[in-house]
């Protein structure tokens, strides 16, 4: 197997989108971190001060 | 060696939108940091 040069980050990040098309996956990839980020605080708030505020 | 790329994207392409991926993703977190160093002043969660 040719010896392939291992990237170095950050300043080899843009090659992503010379494997992964963002006209295809911009969104979905936009949505999964919305998700997490909507799943992560629901399982925050079970746990947190904040649920009286909602009457939790 | 195949000379276009796994998506299909050229070389100017992808550095053109990786610069503005960058861009709106640290707009993204600026405005989440901000929200949490907010939400912290009314009402720290530790």
């Amino acid at each position: 197997m040719a010896d392939i040069p291992r990237p170095k980050n950050p300043q080899d990040d843009w090659k992503i989108w010379l494997v992964v098309n963002p006209a295809t996956w911009l969104i979905p990839i936009l949505m999964s971190v919305f998700l997490l980020g909507i799943l992560i605080h629901a399982l925050l708030f079970t746990v947190s001060p904040y649920g009286a505020y909602w009457g939790g | 060696m195949a000379d276009t790329s796994i998506s299909g994207l050229t070389v100017e392409q992808a550095k053109e939108f990786h610069e503005q991926f960058k861009v709106t993703y640290t707009a993204f977190a600026g405005i989440a940091a901000l929200a949490h160093f907010l939400v912290l002043a009314w009402k720290p969660w530790f």
